[in-house]
């Protein structure tokens, strides 16, 4: 039987394109969630860095004159009871809390990332240990453990990130673990193996970059996450000591004034709020770009 | 005589990514009581949605935009939302499907869900539905039907599963099976099996039979009828051994073209150029012209239809005769 | 292509020129765990076969064979837990080296998990190359270009990632890979099973043209006949872990000497069959837990006698000098006479 239309077959199919993927920036330009999420955690992040431009006041500057005065023109929002401006308090403040937040959270990932791959990749003893540790570590309520070591190691932001060094890489450890138990038997992983790559190479440079994505979503949240613990020591006076401003602290200051004064509260709070939305949608939209489709 | 299954103009909308495209466009086939059916073509041609959108099972993401379906004079409506047809007396069809092990219940014995249909559906008793079972297991070829009873899926073969499946499928007394790719997953002896079963099945039974593969090889063992399928619409139908010999669309040519059999391996294989369109950017016209050796400018600009070839042989091709006159030429 | 491959423990004779040793040889392969409950589970007994250089050999059988454990074998990803791998007569040993790993590539099923997804074509080709230094470093790009060529890829895939391509192109990227290192031997792992029928045609043709332009030795593993048929000169048949027959590839197709190889055959099918086939075997393979005694095959053949349950039958020369070997007591006797021409079956409605 033959056909007029089945040709010998040339290898080639030029006809045929290989349809482009359009680069990181493109598919992120196209995600509204991460253009979302970039937008507000850069404008965020601007404000902050201006602050020494765009905050009016010193933010340890008394006004005695005008103590808890609402938004005016001569402090746009307001005073609290020091008569301290609240909008350069609020971007200082900011300056504060995103360099804890990041920071602290640096290195358990990086950490975390490194030993869950270790772990997931040769397994063995040393992954029986890790894991048990990381079953302890995560068996104690956060806050709990948290507010210990910081109450052990000392105040202050040294504290803070000696506390979360030591609980918070477990996550990072615990999802690049199993990311890397899948891929470890995937077809691609022997073929590099095959290839005669050492295995290291094959570690770093071949699966790390397939099961890094889930570690690097987290770390945004996880930023928020900081940022949330560090308010919450602030009220036990564990947090950002006085006279550095912070945000914790500000709205626990402001929780006396709450019936008049609103926005020594508010504001601050305010802040957290949108930083907490901008980089959980960033984290989100990061989680959409990056997967490899 | 009307038959007995008379399909018309399904037409199926998926969704993928947020894009809207038309998987299945206007299928319409019929087919008479005992008969076979088998419906023929690549991966994503649409033939698995068409027998789902028979069966009323479409996927999330998948619509029946229109279309009639006509069981023994009695034309089906939507099934409720989350049931299959089968469910109902008097639409009497049920499903094969390809992994077994993805389709049965994995933490429920088989024969529990054997008896599922009979106890439900049928409305026997208890000990009744139990019996029913036994009967079906032991009707699929399965030994020692008791043990089985107490199975659970993953403790089984993948042959003794798929009968399993087809047991299942026999439990609610269907007058019409449909089969999707039900021996792909399977190896070559037990292939032969299940298809034997499934031969004799219809025989006992008068089983009408839609059989949905990929592998043109086996279809000549399970129907009479054939029927080809390209990005969503029916290329080519007619009797099997009529298309196998004479096939009147080039697609179908070459796919036969392509295939490789065991009895002439001296044979070269030969591709079909290109590949199969993107559902979301089909060639105009005929979807087939850009790989078709026969194509004109006729074939790019107007959409082409099944056409009669002969005699219950039907093609979607302008140049249908021209290619009999190259195979005849081929022979000569 | 070397039609005959020297016998093990043939004694050529005179006028026979001296071949140079098989370039691949697998001698007594035996793979077991140990799973639950102590009890062990074989995967692979005592396999032995040899490719000669340029060769494309066939290895066969159903699923749960062992026919991919013995291709893990072959390429060091697992250690056989007896016998040997030889490669020109030197023994592989567990640990393998980089030129040993070289030599030996593997071309997978799977085409969506046999390529990285997050490393474009460009980029896993070239770091084959750097690392091993097989061209120098302004050669890369060309030679990058030059494997595209060979699998019938345009030179810009070479921008792309796994995800923009399909699977036959996938497969062609994966055999460019292998080929990337220089290997002496490729072994293809059902590289079409999970392809189109018509993409299929084009990737086992790019086998069969490296086969022979560049003189590769193939081992070809598959379930489906027609394939093995088609490109292989050598065939070696595997059922539960053990070689049941051997032989070049007319020897074995159109006088199978094993029962299991016939019921392959029977069962394969065929175009324009109307005739419904009879299954020639009853039941399914057992657990690989669970080998039965004697010829493991036994309990679902239809020439069982008693001697079988009791004895396994060696893989032997169905007749005196003949490179055709089967494992079975009656391995004498034709099982069918299989020269099935491919004419049409009578017309005969089911």
């Amino acid at each position: 039987m033959t056909t007029a239309t089945a040709t010998a077959l040339p290898l080639f199919e030029p006809a045929q394109e290989v349809a482009g993927r359009p680069s990181f920036w493109s598919r992120a330009l196209h995600s509204p969630t991460f253009m979302a999420g970039a937008v507000i955690t850069a404008t965020i992040v601007a404000l902050v860095v201006l602050s020494p431009v765009i905050g009016r006041y010193s933010p340890d500057a008394l006004d005695p004159l005008h103590p808890l005065s609402g938004p005016s023109a001569l402090h746009w929002l307001g005073t609290d009871e020091l008569g301290r401006d609240t909008w350069s308090r609020v971007l200082y403040g900011g300056r504060t809390d995103l360099q804890v937040g990041v920071l602290a959270v640096i290195f358990p990932f990086c950490f975390g990332v490194f030993i869950g791959t270790v772990c997931g990749y040769f397994g063995g003893r040393l992954d029986t240990i890790v894991m048990r540790v990381v079953d302890v570590v995560l068996a104690f309520p956060f806050y709990v453990l948290i507010i210990a070591l910081v109450f052990a190691v000392g105040v202050g932001t040294h504290g803070i990130y000696i506390a979360f060094g030591l609980t918070d890489w477990v996550v990072y450890a615990r999802t690049t673990r199993s990311a890397t138990l899948l891929a470890r038997n995937l077809d691609w992983v022997a073929a590099a193996q095959g290839g005669g790559l050492s295995r290291a190479r094959v570690l770093w440079r071949h699966i790390l970059p397939n099961t890094i994505t889930q570690a690097i979503v987290y770390s945004m949240s996880d930023i928020v996450i900081v940022i949330l613990a560090v308010v919450a020591l602030g009220y036990l006076g564990l947090g950002i000591q006085p006279p550095a401003p912070d945000w914790g602290s500000m709205i626990y200051d402001g929780q006396n004034f709450l019936q008049n004064d609103q926005w020594m509260a508010v504001f601050p709070g305010i802040a957290v709020v949108f930083t907490g939305i901008g980089l959980s949608l960033l984290g989100d939209g990061l989680a959409d770009v990056l997967r490899p489709e | 005589m009307t038959p007995f299954l008379e399909v018309e103009d399904l037409v199926v909308e998926m969704r993928r990514h947020g894009a809207a495209f038309r998987a299945v466009k206007g299928v319409s086939f019929s087919l008479e009581r005992g008969d076979a059916l088998a419906l023929v073509g690549e991966s994503g041609c649409g033939k698995s949605l068409t027998l789902r959108a028979i069966m009323g099972l479409l996927p999330s993401g998948g619509r029946l935009l229109s279309g009639r379906i006509v069981l023994d004079g009695v034309e089906l409506r939507g099934g409720l939302r989350g049931r299959g047809r089968g469910y109902h007396q008097g639409e009497r069809m049920s499903i094969v499907f390809q992994d077994a092990l993805s389709a049965l219940n994995p933490v429920a014995t088989v024969g529990s869900q054997i008896a599922e249909a009979p106890r439900h559906v049928l409305g026997l008793g208890r000990r009744a539905s139990v019996e029913r079972a036994l009967e079906l297991l032991h009707l699929v070829g399965i030994p020692d039907p008791e043990r089985r009873y107490r199975a659970y899926p993953h403790e089984l073969s993948g042959g003794t599963r798929q009968r399993v499946m087809i047991a299942i499928a026999l439990s609610s007394e269907p007058a019409l099976l449909l089969c999707d790719e039900p021996t792909t997953a399977l190896d070559v002896t037990i292939q032969t099996q299940i298809i034997a079963l499934l031969a004799d099945l219809r025989v006992q039974r008068g089983l009408s039979l839609v059989f949905v593969t990929h592998d043109l090889s086996v279809v000549s063992q399970v129907a009479e009828q054939l029927a080809v399928m390209y990005t969503g619409r029916l290329v080519e139908t007619g009797p099997t051994a009529t298309v196998l010999a004479e096939p009147r669309h080039p697609y179908t040519a070459g796919l036969l073209a392509a295939a490789l059999d065991v009895d002439t391996p001296e044979r070269e294989p030969l591709a079909i150029p290109g590949s199969i369109p993107d559902p979301l950017r089909l060639p105009s016209g005929c979807t087939f012209h850009p790989r078709c050796g026969l194509a004109t400018p006729e074939c790019v600009s107007t959409d082409v239809f099944l056409a009669p070839v002969g005699f219950g042989h039907c093609a979607a091709c302008l140049h249908s005769s021209q290619l009999a006159a190259v195979q005849g030429a081929g022979r000569a | 292509m070397p039609e005959t491959v020297p016998v093990p423990g043939a004694v050529p004779t005179t006028g026979t020129a001296v071949r140079p040793g098989p370039l691949l040889e697998l001698d007594k392969i035996s793979v077991s765990f140990v799973v639950e409950h102590g009890r062990v589970l074989r995967a692979v007994d005592s396999v032995s076969f040899q490719v000669g250089k340029g060769q494309v050999l066939g290895l066969v059988g159903e699923s749960g064979c062992g026919k991919t454990t013995v291709a893990k074998c072959v390429v060091g990803q697992i250690t056989p837990s007896s016998g040997v791998v030889r490669l020109e007569g030197r023994e592989l040993g567990p640990k393998r080296t980089t030129e040993e790993r070289r030599a030996l590539q593997m071309v997978f099923q799977d085409p969506y998990s046999s390529l990285n997804p997050r490393m474009s074509v460009r980029h896993v080709l070239s770091e084959l190359l750097r690392v091993h230094r097989l061209v120098p470093p302004g050669g890369i790009e060309d030679r990058c270009r030059e494997l595209m060529g060979l699998v019938g890829l345009p030179p810009d895939a070479l921008g792309g990632l796994p995800g923009q391509f399909s699977g036959g192109q996938r497969q062609r990227i994966a055999i460019a890979r292998a080929l990337a290192v220089e290997p002496r031997v490729i072994i293809a792992d059902e590289p079409v099973s999970a392809l189109d029928v018509s993409v299929q045609a084009t990737v086992l043709r790019l086998f069969e043209d490296l086969g022979s332009r560049l003189g590769l030795t193939i081992v070809f593993i598959s379930h489906n006949l027609a394939v093995v048929r088609h490109l292989s000169s050598r065939v070696v048949v595997m059922y539960l872990g053990r070689v049941v027959e051997e032989g070049n590839r007319e020897s074995v197709f159109s006088d199978p000497r094993h029962p299991y190889t016939h019921a392959l055959l029977e069962a394969a099918p065929r175009l324009h069959q109307t005739e419904l086939v009879q299954p020639v075997v009853k039941g399914e393979p057992p657990s690989p837990i669970d080998i039965p005694t004697g010829c493991s095959f036994h309990p679902r053949c239809p020439r069982a006698e008693d001697l079988c349950c009791r004895e396994r039958p060696p893989l032997e020369q169905v007749d005196i000098g003949e490179s055709h070997l089967a494992a079975c007591h009656f391995r004498k006797e034709r099982f069918a006479d299989f020269a099935r021409q491919a004419s049409p079956g009578r017309s005969e409605d089911l």
